[in-house]
């Protein structure tokens, strides 16, 4: 045990509890790779459970943890490389989204990252694999990574991709650390493809969402909430104008995209997108909720709904439904991803190449990893 | 009992091939490097695949998977004596037109799916120049490009699962038909790997909704500056065009004289630009495209006017390295990426090296995404000739890196580009890649001694997992 309370007291970058985070023995807020590095290789060392902590927001995917370090990515905080015209930036995991799309719209320019992001980082954005609603215009956010560099378990500092908008330069490191929850490393920084930021942004309130989805050649996205549907357009004048034509309705300047639900137990039901209309039917009355139309995702909320008959039936249809948070004693009683997936052992054998001492958010991830 | 007569009580006589002149036919893809081909089989059923694979490793055999052989840097070739499974017998389509998807078997080629499901309303988005002979399996190993990936992104955002037969001959299904599939991504990582994780035996691709209307824009310029400003002019002017696409004098020269496209074949530089949308749209954006080629000095400015015109542009920009056969008995295609603001300079320079190596140099590329497409053409029965091409290509590649550059944007890295990773990785980088590699296949019996440089991976970087676990 003094061998451990040694190392503990060693740790550099030491800094008071994170607002939210769960107790720990040390928290810690590394300001470089290197002293991420040291962190790391001493914590492997000694065998020392590791949260890492970016903005709080994503906490609530997967099991719990019990951490003896919590690491925040807070004085990870540099734009680093900023390039307009290549459509690329690179940034430290610490950067809050809501920073970095400020910075990028005062160019003209997006990463198209959640657009209500409240307090998440980059890092969190990149490390849960969430995307904004705009996905179904842009894709998910893991299409927008082109560069990452983390710093595995035991602290080798590691790069892959690279600053490019287009690039097969040996295996894709970049896409395999999106959504990999610290599992590979943690990532410190990324770099990101951009998009141009609509000059025309409206919004159109329909009476049904599926219509209009295949009517507004693709739009930024259709949100279903609670029964009430709107199509979000982008693009030139011209453009916004062509699809509200095209929708037969009058568009309402601005995105004004709708607030993260609230309740304390919230679910994410995936599945192919042609059955998000029989997805909603299941979950409309019991749960309050958010359809990313096109797409395929329920955002739920709230009820009292019986879960496992909803998560079979996602499973079954080739989806999930996923315990995005909830109480602490949910997460005893129940698994919050649901079934592994098939490849388990091959995702086993990749996270302990990588954090081969498991130190990194142990148990995070599906089937226990 | 041998490999071959094993293989041939799971394939039956026809569907292994161990002629000297069958084994020579695949023994090279159409990059430069020949291999050496000891069977050759065809399964048709990812059981047989399976199958296959586990005869082979009995044998110790590598396994090289293959499509239809168009790849250029010797990703489908076997560095050893070795097994090449081709899988263009697997060719179904099985089209989910209520999800915009489709089950495709590794074998089917590219333009196909495309003709496929156009009566659906629907294209695959990725379209390389080799769109009418590659497959969709190749396209998968080497996440394939192609010009309208400017807009839409490379093969790994237009596939959604894969099947794939693992080095232990299991058959995993990774990824899937909603979104974010839950646990690593391993699809994402499976494609671009050219075969080095395991054999693909089908795949869930996206389809993309065709277009309600599309303008092709062709525009002629003095020098390659006024062509290069107008890309990052049209970028800036919020434009993400489908495809936006550069071709140098030397090249529309070649082309014209092979197709008659309709190419200025008097401006320095042609650019290609295409966009797609509602009408209102397309008119509105290629009337900013138009905008700025004029304020960048456009010698040329056209629209195509109707299908036939378009078709005859594309038919051009497609045929850039078929036209090339005419100007010498041999050509080194390459590609590399650059940041986008840096494409001049790195055309200049590029220019410089062919010039001072006495090589033909022509250039087609994707401009809009900064990817490449130094040719050279040269007669390989001139006295030194090969070697003055591969000095190029190399000091052409370091070019590419010093400006933040990658080696490879659509082709891969293959054999062709594996020990120049050193140019762009750390050691640390390429052990990290290593222990991907490891974790699907040990041994190594996939397409062994591609991508990663020999000794890429360092077993003294960092520490040895815990006693007991779970390797």
């Amino acid at each position: 045990m003094t061998s451990v309370r040694s190392a503990l007291d060693r740790l550099p970058a030491q800094t008071a509890p994170v607002e939210g985070a769960p107790n720990a023995d040390v928290t810690v807020a590394p300001a470089s790779f290197d002293e991420v590095g040291v962190i790391l290789d001493t914590a492997s060392e000694h065998h020392l459970r590791t949260l890492i902590w970016g903005g709080g927001t994503h906490q609530g995917y997967g099991g719990r943890l019990d951490p003896v370090v919590v690491l925040s990515t807070a004085g990870l905080n540099q734009m680093v490389d900023f390039q307009p015209e290549d459509l690329t930036v690179t940034v430290e995991a610490g950067v809050r989204v809501s920073d970095l799309e400020d910075r990028l719209a005062e160019q003209g320019l997006t990463a198209a990252l959640p657009e209500t992001p409240g307090n998440a980082t980059v890092g969190g954005v990149v490390s849960a694999g969430i995307s904004g609603w705009r996905r179904a215009r842009y894709g998910p956010t893991r299409e927008r990574l082109l560069e990452v560099n983390l710093v595995t378990g035991d602290g080798r500092q590691v790069r892959g991709g690279g600053r490019v908008v287009k690039n097969v330069t040996g295996f894709d490191l970049p896409r395999l650390a999106t959504g990999s929850f610290g599992s590979l490393g943690v990532i410190v920084q990324v770099c990101l493809k951009l998009w141009p930021l609509p000059s025309a942004r409206a919004n159109v309130t329909v009476a049904d969402g599926d219509t209009a989805l295949a009517a507004a050649y693709r739009p930024q996205a259709v949100i279903e909430s609670d029964g009430t549907a709107k199509v979000y357009l982008g693009g030139t004048p011209e453009e916004v104008e062509g699809q509200s034509t095209a929708l037969g309705a009058d568009p309402v300047e601005g995105w004004d995209w709708p607030e993260h639900l609230s309740g304390e137990v919230q679910w994410s039901l995936r599945v192919p997108p042609a059955l998000l209309r029989t997805a909603i039917k299941e979950v409309r009355g019991t749960y309050s909720y958010q359809a990313a139309l096109g797409v395929g995702e329920v955002w739920m909320a709230g009820g009292d709904g019986d879960f496992q008959t909803l998560r079979t039936w996602a499973e079954s249809v080739g989806g999930a439904l996923v315990l995005v948070d909830g109480p602490p004693g949910l997460y005893e009683r129940i698994d919050p991803w649901g079934t592994p997936p098939p490849s388990l052992s091959i995702q086993n054998r990749i996270v302990q190449r990588f954090d081969p001492v498991r130190i990194l958010n142990p148990g995070r991830l599906p089937g226990g990893l | 009992m041998t490999l071959t007569a094993e293989l041939r009580d799971i394939l039956g006589h026809d569907r292994v091939l161990s002629e000297p002149l069958e084994r020579w036919v695949y023994g090279m893809d159409s990059g430069v490097v020949r291999g050496d081909a000891q069977l050759v089989a065809f399964p048709e059923t990812t059981a047989e695949v399976a199958a296959i694979v586990r005869c082979a490793r009995h044998y110790r055999t590598p396994i090289v998977a293959r499509g239809a052989g168009t790849g250029l840097a010797g990703g489908a070739i076997p560095t050893q004596p070795g097994l090449v499974v081709v899988l263009t017998k697997m060719n179904f389509v099985e089209i989910d037109e209520a999800n915009a998807t489709a089950w495709v078997g590794p074998g089917v080629i590219n333009l196909d799916l495309s003709k496929q499901t156009e009566t659906h309303g629907f294209h695959f988005a990725p379209d390389p120049s080799s769109q009418s002979a590659c497959t969709i399996g190749g396209n998968i190993a080497n996440n394939s490009g192609g010009p309208h990936c400017l807009a839409e992104g490379s093969t790994v955002g237009h596939v959604l699962a894969l099947e794939m037969v693992t080095a232990d001959g299991d058959v995993v299904m990774l990824g899937g038909p909603a979104p974010d599939p839950i646990g690593l991504d391993l699809r994402g990582v499976v494609v671009g790997s050219e075969g080095t994780l395991g054999i693909i035996t089908k795949a869930l691709v996206r389809l993309t909704p065709n277009p309600p209307d599309v303008r092709t824009l062709l525009t002629g310029f003095a020098s390659v500056e006024d062509a290069a400003a107008t890309v990052s002019g049209i970028i800036a002017r919020g434009v993400v065009p489908a495809a936006l696409e550069m071709m140098d004098q030397r090249m529309t020269q070649a082309v014209e004289r092979f197709v008659s496209a309709g190419f200025p074949t008097d401006a320095a530089a042609v650019l290609l630009a295409e966009v797609v949308g509602l009408s209102a749209a397309v008119e509105a954006e290629a009337a900013i495209i138009s905008e700025v080629a004029r304020e960048n000095n456009a010698t040329t400015l056209r629209v195509a006017a109707d299908e036939s015109e378009r078709a005859r542009l594309w038919l051009g920009r497609k045929s850039a390295f078929g036209a090339v056969a005419q100007a010498a008995p041999d050509y080194y295609l390459h590609d590399t990426v650059v940041p986008r603001t840096k494409l001049v300079e790195t055309m200049t320079r590029v220019y410089e090296i062919a010039d001072r190596h006495g090589i033909t140099m022509l250039n087609v590329f994707h401009a809009g995404d900064g990817n490449l497409h130094p040719l050279m053409a040269f007669d390989s029965e001139e006295e030194g000739m090969l070697d003055r091409v591969k000095a190029a290509a190399r000091e052409l590649v370091e070019v590419c890196v010093q400006v933040g550059g990658a080696l490879s944007g659509e082709h891969g890295i293959g054999i062709e580009k594996r020990d120049l990773m050193k140019l762009v990785f750390t050691e640390a980088d390429l052990d990290a890649q290593a222990r991907i590699r490891e974790a699907f296949d040990p041994a190594q019996a996939f397409n062994p001694d591609k991508i990663l440089p020999a000794g890429s991976r360092c077993f003294d970087l960092g520490r040895p997992p815990l006693e007991g676990m779970w390797v």
